[in-house]
């Protein structure tokens, strides 16, 4: 009888241990899930820019990421992956794990320039990564040295249609915006300049503009608002959606008719492909913060730099693919082929 | 005179207590990283940029500037202790310090090359003071043109830098330029032998070719003779410069202190021309130039102070005009302007307490500078007496890590190791490599400026004779090749004298 007894009480013991274990494991389960979905960051973040350190978009990168490091709870690590224009840092942005932990700060020239000047490169923007946000625009500006006697953009077109081949424009290299915008102006109006690369990014640009090697060039504003205030060049029309507080003066492309010319060297906020959607929200949401920072534009301000966020990451995708197709154009009719 | 009032109320800016402690912790970590090969000072101010955001302007730029010059006084120890050139323009140094130190005087070149610098330090403060703003417009004044015939110029008189054999001196100065010509091309984008390694595209990096010959190929070379290091480690002799010493290094000093400051105010000038020329031009006037390569204190003292002054001067067309003549420059400009100042002739009036701050500090952090290092040198010296199967592990590892800290890229790792067996290979067929890192960074900026030089008088070769600077330098490379040729047609020799 006791025997039967045990057995049976044996029995049920294991039996309730299961149900035990099933239950234990169900809320822990339950738990994890929540904390998956709670924890993000659980770790710092890494903040991929594709040049150099003291680049436009690296000390943009140093401006932003305290102030994220504060919204996100994490430290975020900027990571300078440099070189092949920017497309090293992308390569390895696009290879990384989607999981939220690596973000690409992408700008005009890896992510809408690049696309069509290298064609054998497998990196697709479009395609490989998702657009979160923009973040900044740095306005370019058409820059004229003093020997160029034009005040406006018309007397400059009329300036140099009387002298085709005889002026020159410098960029930062053959496939820099610098050139291609340049290249759609000069496509705009008929005019014909000759292109002259300088290496050593902007700054080597700006200053051949100064001694008077070139006499004209697209710039970021960035780069020659100090000596335009000094009077040793002029800027005649800025590539910029609305006026520059700076420059109030200076008319922006598209009032004087030239439409598509209304950003300049722009930055925006990039994910890996595949990335869960609530963190492309959650990233969206912390950007749009970050960037409406007084402190953050104003730094961003001084350097020349405007901060400009997204209404969506949609809408930003969008944009994308728009600059994209406008410089594949661009590229296709200069023939530039960068392989 | 004015200009002592200026200074007057610089120095009480920059004397004030918070902004010396700021200097102290510029030169400070500019003497560590200096040390560190591969990571310079462009990216550690990058890096601490965001933390002198909420300091006052001439603090957080009083800072960053002694990281900048402090890294060139850390660059020269490692060059003259053990090979390994810790800033591109120390590699220089590593020739003749080197070699110093083998033969246990390393002591006397760290102190010689810290008082070097400090002299360059003081001259450039003072010729910022004085004739900032007329020197940066001359500067303006070099355009391609001139760059081309400048490099030229420098391009021939390194046939002095022959030690040896001249055949294999311009063997190696080719092969420098063909090393340099890796990359993409300025005119049109496309890529030049690349191979299709993504890497490459952008050239081959200075400071891999620079630490893996000279660094790794001397440890390897090291390594194959046992007895060899016996020398090294038993004879740390004196500490201090004898008379001679200090004799011999006065001329040295004072026109490796030119030198430096007339590269350093032309933007488009790269690092380590200024310590090559001054190498070269040392060469040329001693009475000995055999001497050099073998433990020459002038091979030390002239390019030190060459390069300090040239890092100094580096400011003045920053500060007055707010043209970046390097790439760190063009950060600090970025830095003066996240502060709200915009660097360029009105600086000096609009705010005189950030000009004058930052110039009276550029002399008190030469002088911390110096003594900081001077009394180091004991420390370093001794670094010598650690058995060498412990040292060079050590360096190995440094230098990996300083190398991979420039852009995160394990390809740069291996194309040390690659550079390191030629370094090896090299230094057995007595194939001396300084030609080949003057040819390797004077090629490409050479074809750069020439390139763009013929595009703008559209293809006219006149050019480089209608611009009296260009022409000036024109005429001076035909006169040193005729210079060279004289001797060469009449005696075969081992050595160049001319």
């Amino acid at each position: 009888m006791i025997n039967v007894m045990r057995t049976q009480t044996k029995k049920g013991a294991t039996h309730m241990r299961k149900i035990y274990t099933v239950i234990l494991a169900v809320m822990f389960a339950l738990a994890a899930g929540a904390a998956i979905a709670q924890e993000y960051p659980a770790k710092p973040i890494n903040l991929i820019v594709p040049f150099a350190p003291g680049g436009a978009s690296d000390v943009v990168a140093r401006i932003i990421s305290p102030l994220m490091s504060k919204e996100l709870g994490q430290q975020i690590v900027v990571d300078n992956r440099a070189g092949a224009s920017g497309n090293i840092g992308v390569a390895y942005a696009a290879r990384a794990s989607n999981d939220g932990y690596n973000v690409l700060l992408g700008n005009i020239g890896t992510m809408a320039i690049n696309p069509a000047l290298f064609k054998k490169f497998p990196v697709k923007p479009v395609r490989d990564f998702v657009a979160v946000t923009q973040v900044v625009d740095a306005p370019t500006a058409l820059v004229l040295h003093p020997s160029i006697p034009a005040k406006t953009v018309k007397e400059f077109i009329e300036y140099a249609k009387a002298r085709p081949g005889k002026l020159n424009f410098g960029t930062a290299g053959p496939g820099s915006n610098g050139r291609l915008e340049m290249e759609l102006f000069m496509d705009y109006t008929g005019i014909d300049l000759v292109h002259v690369p300088y290496k050593g990014g902007a700054g080597a640009a700006a200053i051949g503009l100064l001694s008077g090697e070139v006499q004209c060039g697209f710039q970021t504003l960035a780069s020659v608002i100090t000596h335009v205030n000094a009077g040793k060049l002029k800027v005649v029309g800025i590539a910029a959606q609305k006026r520059i507080a700076a420059l109030p003066d200076v008319p922006i492309m598209p009032e004087l008719g030239y439409e598509s010319m209304k950003s300049g060297s722009w930055q925006g906020v990039y994910v890996p492909a595949g990335t869960p959607a609530p963190i492309v929200n959650r990233l969206f949401a912390v950007m749009t913060r970050v960037m409406a920072d007084p402190g953050v534009v104003k730094r961003l301000g001084d350097s020349g730099i405007e901060a400009v966020t997204s209404k969506s990451p949609e809408e930003f995708a969008a944009f994308m693919k728009n600059e994209n197709e406008k410089w594949a154009k661009v590229v296709q009719k200069v023939g530039v082929v960068m392989d | 005179m004015e200009m002592f009032q200026h200074l007057f109320f610089g120095f009480s800016v920059a004397l004030s207590i918070q902004n010396l402690l700021y200097c102290f912790i510029g030169c400070l970590l500019g003497t560590l990283i200096g040390v560190l090969p591969g990571i310079g000072p462009l990216a550690t101010i990058a890096m601490l940029m965001p933390i002198t955001f909420n300091l006052p302007a001439v603090s957080a730029l009083i800072m960053l500037a002694g990281i900048f010059y402090g890294a060139q006084y850390g660059g020269s120890t490692t060059a003259i202790l053990v090979n390994l050139p810790g800033e591109t323009s120390a590699v220089v140094t590593c020739m003749d310090g080197y070699q110093m130190a083998r033969q246990g005087r390393a002591g006397v070149a760290l102190a010689i090359a810290a008082v070097g610098s400090f002299f360059a330090g003081t001259f450039c403060t003072m010729l910022i003071a004085l004739f900032g703003p007329p020197i940066a417009e001359m500067a303006l004044k070099f355009n391609s043109p001139e760059y081309f015939s400048l490099m030229l110029m420098g391009l021939v008189a390194a046939a002095v830098l022959a030690q040896g054999d001249m055949a294999k001196s311009l063997a190696m100065v080719t092969l420098g330029l063909l090393l340099g010509s890796v990359g993409t091309d300025v005119d049109s984008g496309w890529a030049r032998f690349s191979f299709d390694i993504i890497e490459l595209t952008d050239g081959i990096g200075f400071v891999v070719v620079a630490i893996g010959v000279f660094a790794v190929g001397e440890i390897v070379s090291n390594l194959g003779e046992a007895e060899e290091r016996q020398v090294f480690t038993s004879k740390v002799g004196t500490l201090f410069p004898t008379v001679e010493d200090v004799k011999r290094s006065i001329g040295p000093i004072i026109r490796g202190t030119l030198l430096g400051a007339f590269f350093g105010v032309l933007p488009g000038t790269g690092p380590a021309i200024a310590s090559f020329s001054s190498y070269m031009v040392e060469k040329k006037v001693a009475k000995d130039p055999s001497r050099f390569g073998h433990g020459a204190i002038e091979g030390v003292a002239g390019p030190e102070s060459a390069n300090n002054a040239d890092a100094q001067c580096k400011f003045i067309p920053m500060l007055t005009l707010g043209i970046p003549a390097s790439g760190t420059m063009a950060l600090m400009l970025g830095a003066l302007m996240i502060h709200g100042i915009a660097p360029g002739p009105t600086v000096m009036t609009k705010n005189p307490d950030l000009f004058w701050g930052l110039i009276a500090s550029m002399w008190v952090g030469n002088l911390m500078l110096v003594l900081l290092n001077l009394p180091l040198i004991g420390l370093w010296v001794s670094l010598l007496k650690v058995p060498y199967r412990l040292l060079f592990p050590a360096i190995m590892v440094f230098s990996s890590i300083g190398i991979y800290s420039v852009n995160n890229s394990p390809f740069d790792i291996y194309l040390t190791a690659a550079f390191g067996l030629l370094g090896f290979l090299w230094l057995k067929l007595e194939c001396p490599p300084a030609p080949l890192m003057l040819g390797f960074v004077l090629g490409p900026m050479m074809e750069e400026n020439l390139r763009r030089a013929l595009l703008i008088s559209r293809g006219d070769p006149t050019i480089f004779l209608r611009r009296p600077i260009s022409l000036g330098f024109v005429v001076a490379t035909v006169l040193i090749v005729v210079l060279m040729a004289a001797p060469v047609m009449r005696k075969k020799r081992g050595s160049i004298t001319g």
